[in-house]
């Protein structure tokens, strides 16, 4: 912990929000591929993903014993899962991935949704900005201590 | 307001009375005189060392804020200055002994 | 010889609360999408003039909490009990106001500490 813990902690909030915002993007981009993945010979389509976050504290034993001390190191995004809603089957029998009955899967995105999940991003984000120049005025006005 | 207790900020510790006995006659008022510039000493000597500290913890990016960085230097300057402050003046009273026709 | 009043200890205090508040607030933020996430506080506690010291027989024996450089505050979970249905307790509002509060409380205290720097220099300097 330095002089930089709250800068640092508010820059893993930004990486992870702009992570969860390009996952999103990607998302977006794929909400139409039939052709996602070759699963045994078969293209299966694009499965939606979504960031999993995870509060960074800390957890060595040190630190417990000083955990009434101690903030917390921010958030990262421990991984990024697929979603296992299942296909949409749309009737369109002249198309390339068409089954026997003239449907085709599509990828399980839902752009309402995606949009919605955007939005809460970029908020996150521009608050974590705030926080980011509050801290950084704030070490910058404890220099001027005695001048 | 907000979750800061101002009102628990204000409740200004009892002060302790930290006075130095007067001195009596004018020899045991030099004793206590010395004993004060020795003490003086001491004091600074403690504050640019706690300052010292502070300095390379913030300079090795340890464990410190930067606040207590900026004040412990203060404190250390401020120390110095009225150690140096009390030399002048201990100077000057010798120096106006000196003076003095016999 | 006691230089430093107890108003400058008091601010030294303040300052540190203030430090520590400014570093949950951030984490706060930091965590207002993780699921289960509760939000922390910070407690000020001016009553305690001295630090309790851990009472040791031997010196190995442990300090109490890290060194006291941190004054009297510590960081606890809010008990607002009010989550959203991911398990986050995080009110981004309230958190941006705490932060705006935080950020004027600190630059007033340092403002008076600094003040109150100045005017010893001052008086030691006898005016020249």
């Amino acid at each position: 912990m330095s002089i930089f813990q709250g800068i640092n902690t508010t820059g893993s909030a930004l990486t992870a929000q702009r992570l969860r915002m390009d996952v999103i993007s990607s998302n977006m981009a794929n909400a139409d591929s039939t052709r996602g993945k070759l699963v045994d010979g078969e293209w299966e389509p694009y499965k939606r993903k979504s960031v999993v976050l995870q509060a960074q504290e800390e957890s060595t034993f040190a630190s417990h014993l000083n955990a009434a001390k101690n903030a917390g190191n921010g958030v990262k995004v421990s991984k990024i899962v697929e979603d296992e809603t299942p296909f949409e089957l749309v009737y369109d029998p002249d198309n390339a991935d068409a089954n026997e009955d003239g449907y085709v899967q599509m990828p399980n995105v839902d752009p309402l949704r995606e949009m919605v999940d955007l939005m809460s991003a970029s908020r996150s984000y521009e608050a974590n900005i705030t926080v980011l120049n509050a801290s950084k005025s704030m070490l910058m006005k404890t220099l001027e201590i005695g001048k | 307001m907000a979750s800061i207790n101002f009102p628990a900020v204000s409740q200004v510790l009892p002060t302790t009375n930290t006075n130095t006995t007067a001195a009596s006659t004018a020899a045991s008022g030099q004793k206590s005189f010395a004993a004060f510039l020795k003490d003086s000493l001491n004091e600074v000597n403690k504050a640019q060392n706690e300052s010292d500290n502070l300095t390379t913890k913030l300079a090795k990016g340890e464990n410190v804020d930067l606040s207590q960085v900026m004040i412990a230097s203060q404190k250390a300057n401020i120390t110095m200055q009225a150690t140096i402050e009390i030399r002048n003046k201990a100077v000057e009273a010798y120096q106006e002994m000196m003076r003095m026709t016999v | 010889m006691k230089l430093f009043s107890d108003t400058i200890s008091t601010l030294e205090n303040a300052i540190n609360y203030s430090n520590i508040k400014q570093k949950v607030i951030a984490q706060n933020i930091a965590n207002v999408d993780t699921p289960n996430y509760k939000a922390k506080d910070v407690t000020f506690k001016e009553a305690l003039n001295n630090a309790i010291e851990a009472k040791k027989t031997d010196a190995r024996h442990l300090d109490f909490a890290g060194n006291n450089q941190t004054g009297n505050s510590t960081i606890v979970t809010k008990s607002s009990a009010v989550y959203n249905n991911s398990g986050n307790s995080v009110d981004v509002d309230k958190e941006m106001t705490e932060l705006a509060t935080n950020q004027i409380y600190y630059n007033a205290l340092i403002d008076r500490i600094s003040g109150k720097f100045t005017s010893l220099e001052n008086v030691i300097k006898g005016g020249r």
